[in-house]
């Protein structure tokens, strides 16, 4: 097990995405920004399926926002390139049922739930063991789970739909998402229990 | 230093960071979080990829996810013990209690039950948060607007059947 462990960072190394330290500052970047924010927090995420608490879609759709017209930008540019995921039916909208239940009833998802796992919450570390269970049934009956997801219908996205008008058409999805962003109403669903350890 | 920041200068960050992540001077790839769970199960079991034809299909993007996911592991505690100082041990959210029950059996359990499906719809549809909604919706892509709009349906149905209305009493 631990020649495979080392082998992810030879890995990493190996590949064009990044030498090891950068992924891993990338990673601490993630780390201290959703802890900073607190979008961790179960009160957060499953207060937003709850719609006591706005700041996941606030923060999220104004993230999309801007980084969709700047990612255009730096892809015309030649900094950046799009790599978009295909549009298979029958696993984004099965997986996505699944996923946003699941998400609910934790009030974590796959990159937030690490994060409170660093902060303590070991509800959450329980909550990982069945998502390394999740990994394990996915990786051995994957030949049946291709069988939901689909063909492959391709990868369009909405710039490439509009040939001609790209630059509009990201303005107007940019420019929507942060005005969305900045509509939704600001509620906040806050931890007393978090709260209290701020007095001492 | 202030304990937490608003949501906007979160989102300004969070579009920043996406941004260094897909730039030729950062990763040159999409930022994802959800790859790492199957590939840390094919170490943790010590499966075969030769025998596991999905274990070969995230090798590559399971370690990038795996190196990234301990520097958030990182940067989540030292944020929590000095910045935030939200860091305690706890087994019961406090909205749990609120808004669902007070028994722990009972949190853990759901724990353990959502645990394992976030992950099989994640890696059904392929991706999540991060890969779908951050960095799909990012590239305004289609796969990743019919999940984003799948999920948030989902997301707020599942949230007024499985949650009390009311705070309850303790």
């Amino acid at each position: 097990m631990i020649d495979r462990i080392l082998g992810m960072f030879t890995t990493v190394s190996q590949e064009p995405h990044g030498s090891v330290w950068i992924v891993f500052f990338i990673g601490v970047a993630f780390g201290v920004i959703v802890q900073y924010s607190r979008v961790d927090k179960f009160e957060k995420i499953a207060g937003f399926a709850m719609l006591r608490d706005t700041v996941v879609p606030k923060m999220l759709f104004l993230a999309i926002g801007i980084a969709s017209i700047a990612l255009y930008f730096m892809v015309e540019a030649g900094y950046a390139s799009f790599h978009p995921k295909p549009v298979m039916l029958g696993g984004l909208i099965i997986g996505g049922i699944i996923f946003g239940a699941a998400m609910a009833i934790f009030g974590k998802c796959p990159g937030t739930g690490p994060i409170s796992i660093a902060e303590g919450r070991i509800d959450v570390m329980v909550g990982a063991v069945g998502g390394i269970f999740g990994g394990l049934v996915f990786t051995v009956y994957f030949d049946s789970f291709k069988k939901i997801i689909g063909e492959s219908l391709g990868k369009p996205t909405l710039v490439s739909l509009f040939q001609g008008h790209e630059t509009l058409v990201v303005l107007i999805f940019g420019i929507g998402l942060i005005i969305i962003s900045i509509m939704i109403p600001l509620r906040e669903e806050l931890d007393s229990e978090d709260l209290k350890q701020l007095e001492s | 230093m202030p304990r937490r920041i608003s949501w906007w200068v979160g989102g300004i960050l969070m579009a920043l960071l996406l941004l260094f992540t897909f730039s030729t001077l950062g990763a040159g790839r999409p930022f994802g979080a959800s790859t790492y769970v199957p590939y840390f199960a094919g170490i943790l079991f010590d499966l075969d990829p030769q025998k596991y034809p999905y274990l070969q299909e995230v090798h590559n993007a399971g370690a990038w996810e795996g190196v990234m996911l301990l520097g958030a592991l990182v940067g989540g505690f030292f944020t929590s013990v000095f910045i935030t100082k939200s860091f305690r041990f706890s087994i019961m959210p406090t909205g749990w209690k609120k808004y669902k029950n007070n028994s722990i059996t009972s949190r853990l359990v759901w724990s353990f039950i959502s645990g394992f499906l976030l992950i099989i719809g994640a890696r059904m549809a392929g991706g999540c948060t991060s890969g779908h909604f951050l960095s799909g919706m990012g590239q305004t892509a289609i796969s990743s607007m019919i999940f984003g709009g799948v999920v948030l349906i989902t997301l707020v149905v599942t949230g007024k059947l499985f949650y009390s209305k009311e705070a309850l009493d303790d």
